[in-house]
C-alpha cells in the first residue's frame, strides 16, 4: 500500500476536484493507496489534534502532493516538511507548477497589496492591516521547487483528471512520469497560413467557423486575429483525445500549462510569435502578466519601477 | 575585458549580422582596415529574421552589455522579406526591453549593406560609445 499526503497552499481547490473529476479510475488507485495526510479530506492536524504539538507533524508519506503556490511563511515550512516526509513529491497544478493566477500578485510589493486590500478600495471601513496569529507573507508568490526540490510536476489550472491518473499510475508501477515537450501549437488542427490579421480581436467577438464541422476546417484562432498563447505554451492538456481543451471550445488557449521548460518566458515567446505573423505587440496592453498570467512565480512577475 | 587599460569600462557587445549583407560590409570594413572598437562580437546568421526576440533577451539577461543586429535594407533581403520580420520583432523587443529592467540603449537595429565598409564601422564606434555610456548591465554578477 503506497503512503499519500496531501498539503495545499494558495490555491482554489480546482486540483483537488480534479482530482475527484477522475472519476471511476479513482476506485482503482485508491485501492492501491492509503491516505495519510490530507487537510482538505481528513482531520489530521499538523500540531497534534487538539494542538497540543509544538513541532509540525506530518507522517511519512510514499507520495506527496502539494498544490496552491506558496505565499506565506507557513506554507514554506510545510513545503519543507512535505519533502522531508514524502519520497516522491508532486506539484500540481499551475500554482504549485509556477504560481498560478495567486503569482500576479508579484506585479505588486505586500505593503502594495496589504495596503490596497486593507484600506484601499473605496467602499473599505477599515480597521487596519490584521496581524494577530497571522502567518507571514512571503516577499512574493513562490513555485514549490523554488523552496524544495519536485520530482514531478502537473501543469494545468486545474490539471486534468488524465494527467492525475498518468502521474498517480506510473508512480504506482514504478516508472518515471514525464511531461510533454511539444507546444500547445502543435497539438491544435486548426488551420495555419503563417499570416494573419494585424488587428488583435477582443474574445467578445466570436471566431469564424461552421459550427458542426471538425476543428481541422477553422483557421487558427491566432491568424484570426485572436490572442491564443498556444505558442508559447506547453502541450499535453487535451490528454489522449489530443486537441488542446480551450481549442475544443473555441476558445483560445490561455497558457495554463505553463512555460514549454523550466527556463522558458512566455511574454518574450509570445511577443516574439505576434511579431513574426504581422501582428502589432503593440496592442497588447498590460503584456507581463497578459503573457503570464499562470507563470508569475520564478521571477517572470515582478514589481515593475513606476515611470 | 571589461576594462581598458585606463580602468574605464569595456562593454561586451553581441553584433547578429545577416550573412549577405552585413557580415559582408564587416568583412568590407576589415579588407579595408577600417579601425573601430574591439568590443562588439559579430555572430554571422543568414538573415536577420531568424533572430528571435529570446536571443536578444538572453543575451541581455546573461551579461552582454549591448545587442546590435544588422541587415539588410528593406528591400534587399536575400529571402524577400526576413528583414522586415526582424524588424517587426525589433520592435517587439524595444517594447519589452522596460519589462526586464533593460535600458533601451542597449539594444539597436541597423541596415548596413555588403558595401558600407565605413558604415559599419560608424555604427560599431557610435553604439560603442553609446553603450559605455549607459555603463555595465545591470545584469552583470
Amino acid at each position: 500500500m503506497a503512503r499519500l499526503a496531501e498539503e495545499w497552499f494558495a490555491t482554489c481547490a480546482g486540483c483537488e476536484v480534479t482530482i475527484l473529476d477522475v472519476g471511476e479510475p479513482l476506485i482503482d488507485i485508491l485501492k492501491q493507496v492509503s491516505i495519510v495526510h490530507m487537510p482538505v479530506l481528513m482531520d489530521h492536524k499538523l500540531y497534534g489534534q487538539t494542538g497540543e504539538g509544538t513541532e509540525m507533524e506530518i507522517p511519512e508519506a510514499d507520495i506527496g502532493i502539494i498544490t496552491g503556490g506558496i505565499r506565506t511563511e507557513e506554507h514554506k515550512q510545510i513545503a519543507r516538511e512535505m519533502r522531508k516526509k514524502c519520497k516522491t513529491l508532486i506539484a500540481m497544478g499551475s500554482c504549485a507548477c509556477t504560481g498560478g493566477v495567486p503569482a500576479l500578485a508579484n506585479l505588486y510589493t505586500t505593503a502594495e497589496l496589504l495596503e490596497k486590500v486593507y484600506r484601499g478600495s473605496v467602499s473599505t471601513d477599515s480597521n487596519g492591516v490584521p496581524s494577530v496569529d497571522l502567518p507571514e507573507l512571503t516577499d512574493r508568490v513562490y513555485a514549490i521547487s523554488e523552496v524544495v526540490p519536485v520530482d514531478v510536476s502537473l501543469p494545468g489550472c486545474p490539471t486534468t483528471p488524465e494527467t492525475v491518473v498518468a502521474a498517480l499510475t506510473a508512480l504506482l508501477e514504478g516508472k518515471p512520469f514525464t511531461l510533454s515537450t511539444k507546444s500547445v501549437c502543435d497539438e491544435c488542427p486548426t488551420i495555419r497560413a503563417k499570416k494573419s490579421v494585424t488587428t488583435l480581436k477582443r474574445r467578445l467577438e466570436a471566431p469564424e467557423f461552421v459550427p458542426g464541422r471538425p476543428l481541422s476546417e477553422m483557421r487558427c484562432l491566432m491568424e484570426q486575429g485572436f490572442l491564443c498563447h498556444g505558442p508559447a505554451t506547453r502541450g499535453g492538456c487535451g490528454g489522449s483525445e489530443g486537441t488542446p481543451r480551450c481549442i475544443r471550445a473555441y476558445m483560445t488557449c490561455e497558457g495554463c500549462f505553463g512555460p514549454m521548460s523550466e527556463k522558458a518566458n512566455p511574454m518574450v515567446d509570445m511577443m516574439g510569435a505576434l511579431s513574426t505573423i504581422g501582428l502589432d505587440p503593440k496592442q497588447v496592453l498590460d503584456r507581463a502578466p497578459t503573457f503570464n498570467r499562470f507563470s508569475g512565480a520564478g521571477g517572470r512577475l515582478r514589481p515593475l519601477p513606476k515611470r | 575585458m571589461s576594462e581598458d587599460m585606463n580602468g574605464g569600462f569595456e562593454p561586451v557587445i553581441i553584433a547578429f549580422a545577416c550573412n549577405w549583407c552585413s557580415y559582408t560590409g564587416a568583412d568590407l570594413a576589415g579588407v579595408s582596415r577600417l579601425q573601430y572598437p574591439t568590443n562588439a562580437r559579430i555572430v554571422r546568421v543568414l538573415c536577420s529574421g531568424m533572430i528571435h526576440p529570446n536571443l536578444v533577451i538572453d543575451a541581455l539577461t546573461k551579461g552582454a552589455d549591448g545587442v546590435i543586429l544588422c541587415g539588410c535594407h528593406l528591400g534587399d533581403c536575400h529571402y524577400i522579406d526576413g528583414n522586415e520580420k526582424a524588424e517587426r520583432r525589433s520592435d517587439a523587443i524595444k517594447l519589452m526591453l522596460g519589462d526586464f529592467g533593460i535600458e533601451e540603449e542597449r539594444f539597436r537595429l541597423e541596415w548596413i549593406s555588403a558595401s558600407e565598409g565605413p558604415r559599419f564601422q560608424q555604427v560599431m564606434t557610435e553604439f560603442t560609445e553609446q553603450v559605455k555610456k549607459v555603463g555595465p548591465s545591470p545584469f552583470k554578477a
